[in-house]
């Protein structure tokens, strides 16, 4: 492949890994600007995926409901499953004041087997064998979007080979950097993660403000979890390949603010792009460098990133650490 | 007080949640591990599974059905046991917990399970074990030995891949991708065979030199991962037909690119075309038949012990389901005359034991281009 079809198709394929990146990236976001690091997005997002693709699964077998209509009822479903779990996560790290390490990674652990039970039971009573991945039938990509798709250069690269959730994606990202930045709400969950005292000081109920960053971080986690299995297989297999964990670089990476975050998705989706399609591209394929160096690539510059912005981090101050009024 | 009775009472309710979510995991269905409801605890067969689960959609799940089909026949207890890893110690304790559990006859899918059953067959003497994909032999690979109570089976898999590449080829085909797993003896013999398979079909053909384009790689994984259907959906777009997808549930991503792209797949271990509209067709290796047909020779007291099996063309132990199948040109009297010949020997495939790289296989009319 050369030229402009190997861009296309680079994109195309840049947004299958950034767009899930980009909203559990957020999703992080939003739970430690309200001051709960949130490590459990990796098993957030394995519960969301199930609910969704189970959703879809039960759908296609025992209804005519189909289409775009269905995966978006879908997304509604993962956000759903994905707000209770992260339940888990609020009330042990704000209520109890347990250490948020330890709750996300309980939580991260728990995931996989029981989506694997929960597959096992599914595909028992529906399909008649036993099997832990849950099959579904992707009725949702967009060969080509109407009038859009059909636009010189822009066209193939961002309305082709799409999904309605892509875009739904970017939604999120708008309707996020508002909440956060124009909002009153914004404003009192980013105090809440900067300096919980001041903002108890002012009347502002930080449990309730940091609940709702963490319920916001699970719906968007589990949404993220559906967004990424879709695209790219034919199962889903109790397993979300570790991308939970990516997107808290790429969280780290984009510092904290919505646009950043943004563009260090875009750029981490690129390099897995590359690394994964480097065979197909003629001149990558030519270059003496192994894929497995554009595999590094992101991690690798995360802990640049890390080194030089360690000093002043835009880190919310508070976040990890447990508020307790009494201490006030 | 109010405040503190709350918090104790939410406490209570998270508590009884979890317990609540280990208790329905508990309520696994009585048929999955064979537990016969009532008072027995022993059982008699034991499968210990590889590396992935009882559900793998081929490897371990097709050894799994032999035992399944057996037992439920002929009135047998039957449970599988998952070891914690593939190291010697974990598979070794498997085996253990099998034999504690009642086994008399233990089947083991995987070469992972060699050592470990050059071990267990000196340990336990008066045990019967399946070793599928193995021989045993010592760690060093300086020892081969095979007791009376063991029974190897090894299987021709270059001559599946071989009967799937030529099919293919044959077909029509000329732009083609082999994508495996790891490369694992099993795998590696697959991918040879596919290549070799879509060369001798240029050759009957008569086609150029370099006619045939093979991409050939091993993604580390047998995972579905969107890794792998980037690179899949790369080559399909860079002109690809055909990808051979050689790794259990690697299929998957392969398929999901084949869907979007409308190109075709290759199935392997089993018969793949329910999976996905673009299984055209699948390399196959009976393992259904070998567990039970072992089964019944334990049972009638006629274990073929202490000398390797082999299962190839000539006991129809591997193939390609030619029923369900999505050819256009290649017909069962094509596949018949192959097979014949495979059966007849006239034809040399090498394996994982002749050449190094499926560059070294020298196929003049196959451009096999290896992506590290």
């Amino acid at each position: 492949m050369t030229g402009l079809d190997l861009l296309f198709f680079l994109f195309q394929q840049m947004m299958y890994f950034s767009m899930p990146l980009l909203i559990v990236a957020l999703g992080g976001l939003f739970s430690e600007r309200s001051g709960v690091v949130n490590i459990a997005l990796e098993g957030i997002m394995v519960m969301g995926a199930l609910a969704g693709v189970l959703f879809i699964f039960y759908m296609q077998n025992y209804t005519e409901f189909a289409g775009h209509l269905l995966l978006l009822a879908a997304v509604l479903v993962a956000g759903l499953a994905g707000l209770v779990y992260s339940l888990f996560h609020a009330y042990a790290a704000i209520h109890l004041k347990a250490d948020q390490v330890i709750s996300g990674t309980a939580l991260n652990l728990a995931s996989t087997p029981f989506a694997i039970f929960v597959g096992r039971l599914a595909t028992t009573k529906v399909i008649g064998r036993t099997v832990q991945q849950i099959p579904f039938k992707n009725q949702f990509r967009i060969a080509s979007v109407p009038l859009l798709g059909d636009l010189p250069l822009l066209g193939p690269m961002f309305f082709k080979n799409t999904y309605i959730t892509s875009y739904l994606c970017l939604l999120l990202l708008i309707v996020s950097w508002v909440l956060l930045y124009k909002t009153r709400f914004g404003l009192r969950l980013r105090a809440c993660g900067e300096h919980p005292q001041a903002a108890d000081s002012v009347g502002i109920n930080v449990y309730k403000m940091r609940y709702a960053g963490v319920l916001i971080s699970g719906i968007l986690g589990g949404i993220g979890g559906l967004v990424l299995v879709i695209p790219t297989s034919t199962n889903f297999n109790a397993t979300v390949g570790g991308y939970g964990f990516l997107a808290l670089a790429v969280l780290i990476f984009g510092q904290w603010n919505p646009l950043k975050v943004f563009a260090a998705a875009i750029f981490f989706g690129f390099m897995k792009t590359i690394s994964a399609s480097s065979s197909s591209v003629l001149f990558l394929a030519k270059l003496p460098i192994s894929s497995e160096v554009y595999k590094m690539v992101p991690y690798i510059a995360t802990l640049i990133v890390l080194i030089f912005s360690s000093q002043s981090s835009s880190a919310p101050q508070a976040a990890g650490q447990p508020y307790d009024q009494g201490e006030r | 007080m109010g405040r503190k009775r709350i918090s104790m009472f939410l406490k209570i309710a998270l508590v009884l949640t979890l317990l609540g979510l280990v208790a329905a995991c508990n309520q696994t269905p009585s048929t999955e591990n064979g537990e016969s409801e009532g008072t027995t605890t022993k059982f008699e067969i034991a499968l210990v599974t590889d590396v992935g689960t009882i559900d793998d959609k081929s490897f371990n799940q097709g050894s799994w059905e032999g035992v399944v089909e057996y037992a439920e026949e002929h009135g047998k207890t039957y449970k599988y046991y998952q070891p914690a890893s593939d190291s010697k110690d974990d598979l070794l304790a498997s085996i253990d917990l099998a034999i504690e559990g009642g086994a008399e006859i233990i089947i083991c899918p995987g070469f992972n399970f060699e050592v470990a059953i050059y071990e267990a067959q000196n340990t336990y003497p008066d045990i019967y074990f399946v070793l599928l994909d193995g021989e045993p032999h010592t760690e060093d690979w300086e020892t081969f030995e095979t007791n009376e109570n063991v029974k190897p089976i090894l299987y021709a898999e270059h001559e599946a891949g071989f009967l799937a590449g030529y099919a293919t080829v044959l077909d029509g085909h000329r732009n083609l991708g082999f994508m495996g797993g790891q490369a694992v003896p099993a795998v590696v013999r697959f991918g040879y065979g596919f290549v070799q398979g879509a060369d001798y079909a240029a050759e009957i053909l008569g086609l150029e030199d370099n006619a045939i384009e093979v991409n050939y790689n091993y993604t580390g994984k047998f995972e579905a991962t969107p890794e792998a259907q980037t690179m899949a959906s790369g080559w399909y777009s860079a002109g690809t037909d055909v990808i051979f997808a050689c790794g259990g549930a690697l299929g998957d991503s392969v398929m999901a690119a084949a869907e979007a792209t409308e190109k075709y797949v290759v199935g392997v271990d089993v018969d793949q075309s329910s999976e996905s509209e673009t299984v055209i067709t699948s390399a196959t290796k009976n393992l259904t038949k070998s567990v039970y047909d072992s089964l019944t020779e334990f049972y009638n007291e006629e274990f073929a012990g202490g000398a390797t099996l082999i299962v190839d063309a000539k006991s129809v132990g591997v193939g390609i389901p030619m029923e369900t199948s999505k050819f256009e040109n290649f017909t069962q009297e094509d596949y018949d005359a192959i097979y014949a010949k495979l059966v007849d020997e006239e034809i040399e495939i090498l394996t994982d034991m002749d050449a190094d790289s499926p560059a070294e296989l020298s196929t003049a009319r196959t451009k096999v281009i290896v992506i590290e």
